[in-house]
């Protein structure tokens, strides 16, 4: 291994200008990372792939089915709502986290110090898993004993897991509550990555904050912004935990988003192979929207916010 | 020169984990030894019953040569870890289940073994069992299990006070119901508390009133493949029953916002809000744990009322009968297992279960009731149970497990008015029979 890691740097260094080179690690390094990620990632999505054309009830082996679980899953009217699910959900939580996760990142990158104590205690959501959140709001959700009950004026009859409308709010609303901080923590370090000076040349032009703000601020913040949203993305599609706990799914079949779709396929009906291709699809969907998203973005083009300083 | 030195030994650690964590792997398999002579592996739910398992094993080894391993999975993983371990060398001999579907796919497949060779040998291991309870684990005509914990029928609870207040008594009939429900009504209560939240509490109510509506020959004829059954007139009537109860506000109007499992309901009936709940027997002992108080002075119980003019027999229920012990086909030591099968209708195992609040279903239960903890409860349910000519289980135990969503769903989507009494139909017959 010693001396494979030697070639493969010397080699480099005799192919490439020198100075590309310099303080850049050889392949083999990636060697223990790419092994878990071929063991734990590839293999099993691999697996899943082929269970996706058996049927398997975990009982006996998987027989295979071809094409006939795909075609089963997508005749299932369940499955293409559950996909818009995951997609509305998805969409409602970039748009409603987005914004305010900006304005608070920003306000807490600010200098004072009551806002170092505030935004410590702002952070707390973050430092409880989902399956704790989401047990705390359903009870205090509970339209006779929580919340609802004292705020009639507000909720009505409390009927918040009862109607679609309600309980994607209260889905939005929980995984907001829960991951506004985190988003918020990248925009407060990529805001103090700005440089003051771009702030202080404003100024003497005589822009005032707001405009300081959409000039110079958010603009600055693209990079963030991108990084935030994709992974808002992929964690809106792969919501689970919140779901299982606040709604299982209901009332019906109203939250049943593709990933509680899944568990419910698999884990509860012991339909592995339709549980197979929708984790599949979810896979597929996933990685279209986060490519478009980088695409789009200009992202992977990695250009700097700080042209021109 | 530093960063090389180290890389090598990054590497040995990476080998020695992943070998480390195959020889773990391996060390799963050998250790679960199926297949070694002179044990039989029991394999059951794991929860707080497990003391009385633990002690009839060991009975049953101070005198059985072939000795009995008592392996347990957490509850929330039984069903998952059964499904996988049931077709391998690592299957157990003898396992826990709800009877009904949960073991039709196993004796589909071949797997278990029919108990009548052991009954003929030993009548006992049927007649001294509830045949109303012992006929939930028959599939196809043949026996494949033996009752082992406590039965759990569903029963009307209701809140003693609140009924006084409004001056209703325990309704008898459905119009009696209907009529308290108005009573309860007009006192600003909400008048049946209802887990919608959880699914299967909604459920209940479609299982009693179907049974008393059509009778028990409806569901069977329906479990049994003949999806005619739902488009029935009895099946459309118990249908127009719940939708108008429905409508009369008896559940108020956010009962899919309340949930048993974390104690809502309960508390609505505990603490006055509401005048009855239509539970498993296992409501007793939850408001025994969160209001002790309104478990000794107010807790009322009855049966489901009945329905005028309808076919089912008034005294039968529905529930989950009880659990039961199945046995492996491929057992090497089948009358070892059918020696520890005779210890769950043993003196010893009775009082072991009442101990810990279960209500065995066998004969010689009653000879025990006056010295459980609360006689007069044990001793309705017990005799609830032993007169029921039907005993229903839980529909969605009864069907296969691919059925459960779609059960769950249809009767919510039914109560919160989503899908009508057609909807209900065609949901219910499209489900798995097999």
């Amino acid at each position: 291994m010693v001396s494979l890691t030697a070639s493969v740097t010397g080699k480099r260094q005799t192919q490439r200008p020198a100075g590309r080179t310099i303080g850049r690690p050889g392949l083999a390094w990636a060697l223990p990372a790419t092994i878990f990620f071929a063991l734990f990632a590839v293999v099993p999505l691999v697996l899943v792939a082929v269970l996706s054309f058996t049927t398997w009830s975990g009982l006996g082996s998987p027989e295979y089915a071809g094409f006939d679980t795909w075609v089963r899953v997508f005749q299932d009217p369940v499955m293409i709502k559950s996909l818009w699910l995951s997609v509305l959900l998805t969409v409602l939580g970039v748009v409603v986290q987005t914004p305010l996760s900006i304005l608070l990142g920003v306000w807490a990158a600010g200098p004072q110090r009551n806002r170092a104590v505030l935004s410590a205690v702002f952070f707390v959501p973050l430092l409880l898993s989902a399956t704790a959140v989401s047990v705390l709001w359903r009870a205090l959700l509970d339209p006779n004993f929580g919340v609802p009950s004292q705020a009639r004026w507000l909720f009505g009859d409390g009927n918040l897991f009862g109607t679609q409308t309600a309980a994607i709010g209260v889905l939005v609303f929980v995984s907001t509550w829960q991951f506004t901080p985190f988003h918020a923590l990248i925009y407060q370090g990529a805001t103090r990555a700005i440089p003051q000076v771009l702030y202080q040349a404003a100024q003497i032009d005589g822009a005032g904050t707001v405009r300081q703000f959409f000039h110079i601020t958010l603009p600055q913040l693209r990079n963030s912004i991108i990084t935030s949203m994709i992974l808002m993305i992929v964690g809106g599609l792969t919501t689970f935990d919140t779901v299982l706990i606040l709604t299982q799914g209901g009332p019906g079949t109203d939250t049943t988003i593709s990933a509680y779709y899944m568990y419910d396929k698999a884990f509860k009906g012991f339909d592995f192979g339709a549980g197979a291709a929708v984790a599949l699809m979810l896979v597929v969907v996933a990685t279209v929207i986060s490519l478009i998203v980088v695409r789009v973005s200009g992202y992977d083009k990695m250009a700097g916010t700080k042209e021109g300083l | 020169m530093k960063k090389r030195a180290w890389f090598p030994r990054a590497v040995a650690g990476g080998a020695t984990l992943a070998l480390g964590l195959t020889l773990t792997a391996c060390g799963g398999d050998g250790a679960s030894a199926g297949g070694d002579s002179g044990t039989i592996h029991v394999l059951v739910y794991g929860d707080s019953a497990n003391k009385v398992e633990k002690a009839i094993v060991a009975e049953f080894n101070k005198t059985s040569k072939v000795k009995a391993v008592l392996d347990t999975v957490p509850g929330a993983d039984y069903q998952q870890k059964l499904q996988t371990v049931i077709n391998t060398k690592q299957a157990p001999d003898v396992f826990f289940n709800w009877g009904g579907g949960s073991i039709q796919p196993f004796v589909k497949a071949g797997l278990l073994l029919p108990l009548d060779d052991f009954i003929k040998k030993d009548p006992g291991l049927k007649d001294n069992f509830l045949s109303s309870v012992f006929n939930t684990a028959v599939v196809d005509g043949k026996s494949y299990g033996v009752p082992m914990r406590g039965t759990q029928p569903v029963l009307m609870f209701n809140n003693k006070k609140v009924l006084a207040d409004a001056g209703v008594q325990p309704p008898q009939t459905w119009d009696e119901l209907i009529d308290a429900v108005k009573k309860l009504k007009a006192k600003g209560v909400t008048p049946i508390a209802l887990g919608g939240g959880d699914q299967w509490p909604t459920l209940m109510w479609f299982e009693y009133l179907y049974d008393r509506v059509a009778g028990p020959e409806l569901f069977t004829k329906a479990l049994g493949g003949d999806k005619s059954a739902w488009e029935s007139e009895d099946s459309k009537k118990a249908l127009g029953m719940l939708k108008e109860l429905i409508d009369a506000g008896a559940f108020g109007t956010n009962f899919d916002s309340v949930k048993f499992t974390d104690g809502g309901s309960p508390q609505l009936l505990a603490s006055g809000k509401a005048g009855f709940e239509l539970m498993g027997s296992w409501e007793y002992s939850t408001q025994q744990d969160a209001s002790p108080d309104f478990a000794k002075n107010d807790l009322g119980y009855t049966n489901f009322p009945t329905v005028t003019g309808g076919k089912g027999d008034a005294a039968n229920v529905v529930g989950n009968t009880n659990n039961f012990y199945s046995v492996l086909k491929k057992t090497e030591h089948p009358e070892a297992v059918a020696d520890f099968l005779k210890l769950m209708y043993s003196d010893d195992f009775v009082k072991q279960q009442l101990a810990i609040g279960n209500l065995p279903t066998t004969t010689n239960t009653t000879k025990f009731l006056d010295s459980a903890d609360n006689p007069d409860y044990l001793k309705y349910q017990f005799d609830l149970v032993q007169k029921a000519p039907s005993f229903q289980l839980s529909w969605d135990q009864a069907y296969p497990p691919s059925g459960i969503t779609p059960i769950h769903q249809a009767v919510q989507q039914f109560f919160n008015g989503q899908v009508d009494a057609d909807g209900f139909i065609k949901a219910m017959q499209a489900l798995p029979t097999s």
